[in-house]
């Protein structure tokens, strides 16, 4: 209170975390150690991996390349051990490059992408050489032109992009111009919990976003509440992260695909947010709702054991695939089931995100940056690094579900070799259906005024739930206003 | 001195209430008889007190109760969790440095607050006592140097902490030097407090021909002890708990302060990243940093009392 | 030292040289540091807000554009309000209840420091800790719920429900008052004893104690307290950020925009520093006035033994 300037934003992490998270984590404003910095091994042993063939453009590859990204962990070199802070799938990549290339002197920082400290970098005239951050923010540092577009060095360094996934590849291109080479692609599946659903009666299949008033239904059948106040939820349609993937399934789009022209007025977008909307106003207030989805029992120990499946305080929602692997560790003999996710037409449909590596335009290193991007990324380096977790995951006795790099090949690999049906017990045919659905998923293109964008329609969408407000009203007054900030971003 | 006893008003009392007011005060009996009414109104205020401690104690309780259980109950709702995991404790030291981040911040809190307290204080007399063209002017800046909101000149401030070399410095400079030339918040709690120490004191001392100097530091500062306590405990805490800073001017693992490292933990621990979230490792760091603050204010305050009691009564 | 009649107006104008000598001697730490810290970045972020620029690219003079898009911008008049709503409920109540404990805390004598020690507890907690905690705590079956319920009422979502979320931010806020209570302790220990012996005497109760005794000689540092307050909650910042903002898809309310944390959003996520400068600017006016009004009126009311303005 007494304080001095009351700034420190960083300690938004845990809140992040037990406020059942749900984003793409990567690059929230939670802020963390600057640009460049930080120690690691120049070379460290700890990764057994086979290297990719160099580049080929690789004849000049040297000097010190800073990484903004963190190492993965501390202090060198690494123990793969199971309780703490080793990260496998970074530092293992990372030492792939770093063996391949004895010259360069990695530099890595502690911390992943936080804007004041890359603006601050960039503004005394050294950020990191090659930086990775959030697809979902990438349109607005491209926009204020502060990333270099990548075709001369894809075409240098010989790197394939037809090895990372479209939609990912989509979300880094602006203008024609790639931007980022994609790293991570999370998608999203349903989780169905198999013991409120058919003790209501119902199976699994039930759970059907195909058919909107049948869904309707079994979101009153599942749901339970006193007065105004909900005791359990139904099916949660998680508003208002994944408007987008609603607005999909109903046919429309919130954006345009060239990302300029804001499409949130669109009838069909009003639509979808009208009946996301109902099924959470059928648990009573939607200001309860949200309280008991965090707060209540289940939801508040949301990546522990005893989360909402095991509570039975939730019926269904959609998720990110990567609270499996959290499900697997903390009730994995809980039964879940798993439905896709699917448009009105009865298709497959998903969202996905995840991170790019990009290249500041006034990086110094920019030759070693292109190539470090090309190493950790191909498909051996994915599948060095996923054997280690998984095999440090089975030697603690923890499950596996698998690791979605976001390129193709990598992932062929890897949950044709590494996931089995022991790695991840229940959560097979969980991790099998995200894999089918990876490729119908769709992202946002990037926008030039991203984080303002996301703000202005997450805003609109909180006033519907929360404050009751007009869905048509709400959404036509964001289209303005996100017009207006995509415009004046350009 | 002048004692005071008039209303809620400007304007000192008579000269002859105050002098009539002394006189029986200093001719009633010493004696003081504990009458039934003041043992009830004292039990009342113990009461009244210990509900307020338990408000404000009882989120350190579940802090300390998280801190020793284990990852998978962190976050029930138990206060007293069976077995008691201490070793937690031992943990967090082998996954991280702590050790070096303690000391770390050590250094950092203790310069920070040294300086501020001395600065500030010599500022503040300056404020305080001299009568001075432009006086009203440079307090106004003063305060007004609290009212721009920081966001807006952090970039400017980094690029002069970055002119002069001092970004992941291991002197730490942008993290105390800064204090080196007062604080516009303790300046300006000084002030009030030297502006409550009598004229007569320091005319008295001017008249034996005491310089400016002398009075402050033999008069000023002495009276004001317990103010001076306070804002070396004030400055000490802000500055340990302080996460702005470091965050902006510190790199390397090995130089990252208390708070710093605590928000590393919490990242490698993050789920979505692959990390396992370990909440009870990190409610035990928690722990770890905020006892030496308690510790330290808690024997602090005995020498809030002395001060406090020199100041009493001047007759 | 001693000057002879005849001398007496050179004595006297040398004599004043001399105090201002001495006082810019004595205020020469700050000026130096106001110089090279603040008035630089002060006047820099002045002259951004009347430029365009995102830090990447050097600053382009716009001239008005700023200040004419804040007169447009919806969020301004919205954030602004929910600010100074935040800071009319926390301020007063933040003085009433320290005033309160302080008071507690003098009558009890040597007892004090166990309780002093847990009115700061608050302070010193890492905010981590605390935000998790007050989530925890003001959820709608939370602790504090939980307490009305004792007392018959049932508690509101305060953490999404938008008439409650404001006030849910003040009760959190009003946890680490324990700096407040202890200046004003502080200063309430300066006060003489005897004065309260001979209000006992001469038949005076508590409140007219606390009134005509008490106050006057604290009243110094209530305006302090008073001031550094408002600023304060005028750009209350990291523990609503943390609770509402941070996680990137959450329920973040229009309730909850603070003046700062809008200024933050368009400084850092949009990367628009101009426009966020010139924000700052108008938040600077604002507490300017503020301020003024608060210390043209504390004249009346604020006591110092030692000054005679």
């Amino acid at each position: 209170m007494l304080t001095r300037r009351p700034l420190g934003l960083a300690m938004a992490l845990v809140l992040s975390l037990v406020v059942a998270a749900c984003s793409t984590s990567e690059g929230t404003p939670a802020a963390s150690a600057p640009a460049p910095g930080g120690s690691a091994p120049a070379a460290s042993p700890g990764g057994s991996a086979p290297a990719g063939s160099p580049g080929a453009g690789g004849a000049n590859i040297s000097g010190d390349l800073q990484v903004l990204a963190r190492y993965g962990c501390e202090p060198a070199p690494c123990e793969p051990s199971g309780e703490g802070a080793a990260d496998e799938i970074a530092y293992t990549r990372y030492n792939v490059f770093a063996e391949q290339y004895p010259d360069v002197t990695l530099d890595f920082t502690e911390s992943d992408f936080d804007a004041q400290a890359f603006l601050t970098s960039v503004a005394a005239g050294n950020p990191a050489d090659v930086v990775r951050m959030d697809r979902a923010i990438i349109g607005t540092y491209v926009a204020e032109g502060a990333l270099e577009p990548l075709d001369q060095c894809i075409s240098n360094m010989g790197i394939d992009m037809s090895q990372y996934r479209q939609p990912a590849v989509d979300a880094v291109t602006v203008d024609g111009s790639v931007y980022g080479i994609p790293e991570f692609y999370d998608s999203r599946i349903i989780l169905v919990n198999d013991s409120v659903v058919e003790g209501a009666g119902l199976t699994s299949a039930d759970i059907d976003t195909s058919d909107w008033d049948k869904l309707a239904q079994v979101n009153e059948q599942l749901l339970q509440k006193e007065g105004d106040t909900p005791s359990r939820i139904g099916f949660d349609p998680k508003l208002p992260e994944f408007l987008p993937l609603w607005a999909k399934a109903n046919g429309a789009d919130i954006i345009s695909a060239d990302g300029k022209t804001s499409q949130l007025e669109d009838p069909k977008v009003i639509e979808a947010l009208t009946y996301a909307n109902s099924l959470i106003a059928a648990h009573g207030s939607g200001a309860a709702f949200n309280d008991f989805k965090t707060n209540g029992p289940g939801g508040v120990d949301f990546f522990g054991p005893d989360n909402q499946f095991k509570a039975d305080t939730l019926g269904a929602m959609p998720m990110e695939q990567w609270y499996l692997n959290v499900l697997a560790n903390n009730t994995p003999d809980e039964s879940i089931s798993f439905q896709p996710f699917k448009d009105r037409q009865g298709n497959n449909i998903s969202f996905s995100g995840g991170s790019t590596w990009v290249i500041p335009a006034s990086a110094d290193n920019k030759d070693a940056a292109c190539e470090f991007m090309r190493v950790v990324t191909l498909p051996d380096t994915w599948f060095a690094a996923a054997k280690v977790r998984a095999d440090t995951r089975a030697a603690d006795g923890e499950a596996f579900t698998g690791v979605y790099t976001g390129n193709t090949l990598a992932d062929e690999r890897i949950f044709g070799e590494l996931v089995t049906e022991e790695s991840a017990g229940a959560y097979f045919p969980g991790v099998q259906l995200v894999q089918e659905t990876a490729d119908v998923a769709f992202s946002l293109p990037p926008v030039p005024a991203a984080e303002e964008f996301q703000r202005i329609w997450q805003g609109a969408v909180n006033a519907v739930v929360n404050d009751g407000a007009d869905p048509t009203q709400a959404l036509t007054q964001a289209d303005q206003e996100a017009q207006d900030a995509i415009d004046s971003a350009q | 001195m002048t004692v005071q006893t008039s209303g809620v008003g400007g304007a000192p009392p008579p000269a002859s209430v105050t002098a009539a007011t002394t006189a029986r005060a200093a001719a009633k009996p010493a004696a003081e008889t504990r009458t039934p009414g003041m043992i009830v109104r004292r039990i009342l205020y113990f009461a009244a007190l210990f509900g307020a401690t338990l408000i404000f104690v009882f989120p350190f309780i579940w802090l300390v109760s998280a801190s020793l259980k284990t990852r998978q109950t962190v976050f029930n709702n138990d206060l007293f969790p069976f077995p008691l995991h201490f070793e937690n404790y031992a943990r967090i030291f082998e996954v991280v440095p702590l050790g070096n981040w303690f000391l770390n911040s050590t250094i950092v809190s203790v310069l920070a607050a040294t300086t501020v307290t001395i600065s500030s204080a010599i500022v503040a007399f300056g404020f305080a006592y001299f009568r001075f063209p432009g006086r009203n002017v440079l307090f106004w800046l003063v305060l007004a140097s609290m009212m721009l909101p920081g966001a807006v000149m952090l970039v400017p401030n980094f690029l002069i902490w970055n002119a002069l070399g001092q970004v992941n410095s291991p002197t730490f400079a942008p993290l105390w030097a800064g204090n080196l030339f007062g604080s516009a918040f303790y300046i300006f709690l000084l002030r009030q407090f030297f502006l409550g120490l009598p004229r007569e004191l320091f005319e008295a001392a001017r008249v034996d021909g005491a310089s400016y100097p002398r009075m402050f530091w033999s008069i000023a500062l002495p009276l004001t002890r317990a103010a001076l306590i306070v804002v070396f405990i004030f400055e000490l805490r802000a500055a340990w708990t302080d996460l702005m800073r470091p965050l902006i001017f510190l790199r390397d693992l090995a130089l990252f302060t208390l708070p710093q490292g605590l928000n590393y933990l919490v990242k490698i621990y993050n789920p979505q990243g692959g990390g396992q979230g370990e909440f009870h490792l990190v409610m035990a760091a928690s722990v770890i940093i905020t006892l030496p603050m308690i510790l330290i204010f808690f024997v602090a305050q005995r020498y809030f009392i002395e001060g406090i009691a020199t100041t009493g009564s001047k007759g | 030292m001693t000057a002879a009649g005849a001398t007496a107006p050179n004595r006297r104008r040398w004599h004043v040289a001399e105090e201002t000598r001495w006082a810019f001697i004595f205020l020469l730490p700050w000026i130096v540091g106001f110089v090279i810290f603040i008035a630089g970045p002060m006047l820099a972020s002045l002259y951004l807000s009347f430029t365009d620029y995102n830090v990447i690219r050097a600053p382009e003079l716009v001239g008005l554009d700023n200040y004419q898009q804040l007169m447009r911008d919806r969020r301004i008049p919205l954030s602004l309000g929910n600010t100074l709503f935040y800071a009319l409920l926390h301020v007063p109540l933040l003085i009433i209840i320290s005033l309160f404990l302080a008071s507690l805390l003098v009558r009890v004598g040597r007892a004090a420091g166990a309780f002093r020690t847990a009115f700061y507890l608050p302070n010193v907690t890492p905010a981590v800790a605390v935000g998790t905690l007050f989530l925890l705590l003001l959820a709608g079956g939370g602790l504090l719920n939980r307490v009305l319920g004792v007392f018959g009422i049932d508690g509101p979502t305060w953490l999404t429900d938008p008439t409650w979320v404001k006030p849910g931010i003040v009760i959190m806020s009003l946890w680490t008052l324990g700096s407040t209570v202890i200046i004003l302790f502080a200063a309430m220990r300066n006060v003489p004893v005897e004065l309260y012996e001979a209000a006992t005497i001469d038949g005076a109760g508590t409140w007219k104690q606390f009134r005509h005794i008490t106050l006057p000689f604290i009243s110094g540092a209530l305006f302090f307290v008073l001031i550094v307050n408002t600023i304060a909650s005028l750009q209350i910042f990291a523990e609503v950020y943390t609770m509402f903002f941070a996680s990137r898809s959450g329920p973040a309310q229009d309730s909850a925009l603070f003046y700062t944390i809008y200024l933050f959003q368009k400084a850092f996520q949009d990367l628009d520093l101009g426009y966020a400068s010139a924000m700052a600017w108008l938040l600077f006016v604002i507490i300017l006035i503020i301020t003024a009004f608060q210390v043209w009126g504390s004249r009346r009311f604020v006591y110092y033994a030692g000054d005679d303005k």
